[in-house]
């Protein structure tokens, strides 16, 4: 089997100094063992909460991270010893307002990056022009990037990423803070790349993009993958469980941590839409707690009260909630 | 080749805070001109030297701003950005990518010096022999290559140390004192002329004083070498500062703090 990406034991941690006379030295595990193995043409999808390690496993396999200890290798070169070779052969694509040049051009952008990947004089114009045409960037390549869009300006990051045709690419949060309609052409873009070959290698925070476009998922959490699959095989770890959301106005959390002691409640949680929340309550499938629930929400305002089957977030946050997520912090 | 030259106008396109005509003219063209001028009025006031004195040093120190903060800028403001990720992972050679980015600041620096000489002359009343403008060009073109070397330098201190303009800004004070633009050299003590003698802009300041005096190409080339080996021993400090700092931040993850 032909590996895009392989990582053994792939471990990082941050140390720091604070203080000059009384120092603070405190080591931050990051990256606590990580092993990975992606195939070629395989779009990859590494999902987890803030801090669980996916920026820092990136930045050790797109060489601007030495690894602690451990090994890993893309497209069969090693990312410490053989950076050159890594790099003609990785484009790496981050989320975010900044990583442009806002005073030049979109176009001005791609062609000093051009030449920094080294993409021949002869074929910068045309493959620019396709890139454009790709991200729908055509038309507006003239304009300076001050003048563009948050989706914009992630669409010029991803031609950025393919102007030297990358065989493996790296997709650490595109879609973050991208609007619905440009994150789905983005989604859209992400599953053609993967259509012609290239290896993808994608980080999000969002279940339904890594529903969507992965061939297979890790989940990481605490510095190291929690579990690995593909949608439907990541759904077991909510098997043997239903949902009931509920729609309300002013839970306390109080009220939650009540819910979550509940007779048969496995997880409660809270998330703010706008002015309302959607309290998620997971319960073992044999046991109906929605009456519970709804008694221990006395006084709350509610909305509309809903009992479904697991998705891949309920199984996220089950695999995510039973992780001690801080990682070891030592003082020295 | 296109990346020492296409990269490099890119690049000073990109990250040249003073690339505004309105900038560029009142921060490069106009504030020197006016430093000469106080420089002459002060040198006439107290007697200490001519008007072609300060005219010629003056000249010359005036693409110290654009070479030295240029020079500064062409690494330090990809932090700015949040541009230096993308710009290291680069596969090709660092040491071509960043002196292609110090050509257009030297380009600017020779610009500014001939501007400044032609006004400050005209207003002052210098009559330069037409015989030593070749070599004035010349001079001018190594000095200020030499002084965005230097910048290259400290722009590559700005990979380590996030308050890199701190040393900029007392680098270009320093080369008004020790370089010998507006002091004589020999009106400073020992241990300061040693300094300038390695800082930029001094040599090409004394091949353009014998120059003007219509001394003849010949007599000003050992002060024109003598510039420009100090331009590349800060191309070379620079050079291995990058490479240093880069193996850092992989280790250290020093660029990831900002």
């Amino acid at each position: 089997m032909a590996l895009a990406i392989e990582a053994r034991d792939l471990r990082r941690t941050y140390r720091t100094r604070t203080g000059w006379l009384n120092p603070r030295r405190v080591a931050i595990d990051a990256v606590r063992g990580v092993d990975l193995d992606v195939r070629r043409g395989e779009l990859f999808g590494l999902l987890g909460p803030n801090g669980a390690g996916k920026t820092t496993t990136i930045k050790m396999l797109n060489t601007l991270l030495i690894p602690t200890s451990g090994t890993a290798r893309v497209c069969g070169f090693d990312v410490v010893s053989q950076t050159r070779e890594v790099r003609k052969r990785i484009g790496y694509v981050f989320g975010g307002d900044r990583g442009l040049y806002d005073r030049l051009s979109g176009l001005d952008n791609l062609r000093y990056f051009a030449e920094l990947y080294g993409v021949p004089a002869a074929r910068q114009k045309r493959r620019i022009a396709e890139l454009l045409e790709l991200v729908g960037l055509a038309g507006r390549e003239r304009d300076r990037v001050e003048g563009y869009s948050r989706g914009m300006r992630q669409r010029l990051h991803i031609a950025r990423g393919l102007l030297h045709e990358p065989e493996v690419l790296f997709l650490d949060e595109p879609s973050i803070g991208v609007d619905p309609v440009a994150a789905r052409e983005l989604r859209s873009t992400v599953a053609g790349l993967a259509a012609t070959g290239t290896t993808v290698l994608l980080t999000t925070h969002y279940m339904a993009e890594a529903e969507e476009l992965c061939d297979r998922i890790a989940v990481i959490a605490g510095g190291e993958i929690q579990a690995l699959g593909t949608a439907d095989e990541l759904k077991h770890y909510a098997q043997g469980r239903r949902v009931l959301e509920v729609q309300a106005f002013g839970v306390t959390d109080a009220q939650v941590k009540g819910i979550d002691l509940l007779p048969g409640v496995r997880e409660a949680s809270v998330e703010v839409l706008g002015t309302s929340q959607v309290l998620t309550v997971q319960s073992d499938a044999a046991v109906d707690v929605q009456a519970d629930v709804l008694r221990a929400l006395d006084g709350v305002r509610l909305g509309r009260v809903t009992a479904r089957q697991p998705t891949l977030e309920d199984a996220y946050v089950t695999i995510v909630n039973g992780v001690d997520r801080t990682p070891a912090t030592v003082t020295a | 080749m296109r990346l020492l030259t296409v990269g490099g106008v890119i690049a000073y396109r990109a990250l040249f805070n003073w690339a505004t005509p309105s900038m560029f003219v009142g921060t490069l063209l106009v504030a020197p001109l006016f430093q000469l001028l106080f420089f002459a009025y002060l040198g006439r006031q107290l007697g200490v030297a001519d008007d072609t004195f300060y005219i010629v040093g003056n000249a010359v120190l005036s693409a110290t701003l654009a070479c030295v903060f240029g020079g500064t800028i062409a690494i330090a403001n990809e932090r700015r950005w949040g541009t230096l990720g993308h710009v290291l992972l680069s596969p090709r050679s660092r040491t071509l990518i960043f002196l292609g980015r110090a050509l257009p600041y030297a380009g600017n620096g020779l610009l500014i010096a001939v501007f400044t000489l032609t006004v400050g002359s005209l207003l002052l009343g210098l009559r330069i022999p037409a015989s030593a403008v070749p070599g004035l060009a010349v001079t001018f073109a190594v000095g200020s290559l030499s002084c965005a070397c230097f910048g290259l330098t400290l722009g590559a201190l700005g990979l380590r140390f996030r308050d890199v303009w701190l040393i900029s800004n007392v680098s270009l004070a320093l080369m008004l004192l020790l370089t010998g633009v507006n002091v004589p050299a020999e009106h400073l003590p020992e241990w300061m002329r040693v300094v300038g003698g390695w800082l930029p802009i001094t040599h090409a300041a004394s091949a353009a004083r014998l120059l003007v005096a219509g001394e003849g190409f010949g007599a000003a080339l050992p002060s024109l070498w003598r510039e420009a080996l100090v331009g590349l021993v800060y191309a070379v400090v620079a050079a291995v500062l990058l490479t240093l700092f880069e193996a850092e931040s992989r280790r250290r993850a020093s660029l990831d703090t900002l």
